[in-house]
């Protein structure tokens, strides 16, 4: 199972890039608030261009969120399968925070459904 | 102790899945007259190469998309159709599991799986008839697909329709295809084993008596 290692911030830092014929699904996150400034929320987002369809003919990218945590300051948690069963992204897995915060560091697990 | 194996009674051989050097195809009388090339001819498949090719598209709920096999520019178009008159695609579809229908239509708008009843044809407007005659992951997966299509060169243009249903914002479907590229030469004058023996292609009308 590849990971990525990335650390707050209000741009969106990638985990996995969008693979055409898969799907990314999140295996593991954990996320180390142990130094960060304060309370940090945390998000999943799942980022893609939707194919042209007969609906929507010129379709433009999308982000929505599939995972949404609140890691305290001075904490630090561990998510494994049984708690994120089920986050999966269908374009590129990013990680979001409300706040930059070099100190807050998350790491997260993740596998295309091949 | 000391056992003996005994020799097994029977085996089972299972048939490949797919069109193999040295098997003959006829094309039936079925077959419009723009086909006069191939419609009730007999021929040998000479060499078969198997190209796989990995279709995918991210559709919100609710909305369809067309996939055509036909060859072409347009959008929907995905350019799977031979282009020389001596090939034939078999050509095996599969899908990864997913929120979604697929519909067929051969030529468009022509659906391959009406009843006969009035009305009875697939409807994505209707609440009951988007599930009539549709085909889901589940009936050819990915892994081991199903669904099999028989396309020539100039053939009408075969559409798949892929719906999502609601439950999820978004689906990626993901088709998957076995091209299995075959090479035909014709037999002018066939025997009776030879027409026994060759797998008959019929056109896609027959499934709308």
């Amino acid at each position: 199972m590849p990971s990525t290692v990335v650390t707050a911030d209000t741009t969106a830092q990638t985990i996995a890039a969008e693979k055409e014929n898969a799907a990314v699904l999140a295996e593991s996150i954990t996320i180390d608030n142990l130094l960060g400034g304060g309370d940090r929320v945390i998000q999943i987002q799942d980022i893609f261009t939707p194919a042209v369809t007969n609906g929507v003919p010129v379709p433009v990218e999308t982000t929505v969120s599939r995972f949404t945590y609140t890691a305290l300051a001075g904490d630090q948690i561990t998510l494994g399968q049984d708690e994120i069963k089920g986050v999966k992204c269908l374009g590129a897995m990013k990680v979001i925070s409300d706040v930059i915060d070099a100190s807050c560091i998350i790491t997260v697990g993740y596998k295309h459904d091949e | 102790m000391l056992e003996l194996q005994l020799k097994p009674q029977f085996s089972v051989v299972i048939p490949p899945k797919t069109l193999q050097e040295g098997y003959l195809v006829t094309f039936s009388s079925d077959w419009p007259s723009t086909q006069e090339a191939i419609r009730e001819k007999t021929f040998r498949i000479d060499a078969v190469n198997q190209v796989p090719y990995d279709l995918s598209y991210t559709i919100p709920t609710g909305d369809y998309r067309d996939v055509d096999f036909a060859n072409g520019g347009g959008t929907f178009k995905e350019n799977i159709y031979p282009e020389n008159q001596t090939s034939l695609f078999e050509v095996l579809v599969g899908f990864k599991p997913g929120c979604f229908l697929s519909h067929w239509y051969i030529p468009a708008g022509k659906s391959v799986h009406n009843l006969e009843y009035a009305q009875m044809y697939p409807d994505l407007t209707s609440a009951k008839k988007k599930y009539l005659g549709a085909r889901t992951a589940k009936d050819s997966p990915y892994e081991d697909p199903r669904i099999k299509l028989y396309l020539v060169k100039d053939l009408a243009p075969l559409i798949m329709r892929l719906f999502v249903l609601p439950g999820v914002d978004y689906e990626k479907i993901v088709t998957g295809l076995i091209i299995n590229k075959c090479l035909m030469r014709e037999i002018v004058a066939p025997t009776d084993d030879q027409k026994l023996k060759a797998k008959v292609i019929r056109y896609y009308d027959y499934l709308r008596w």
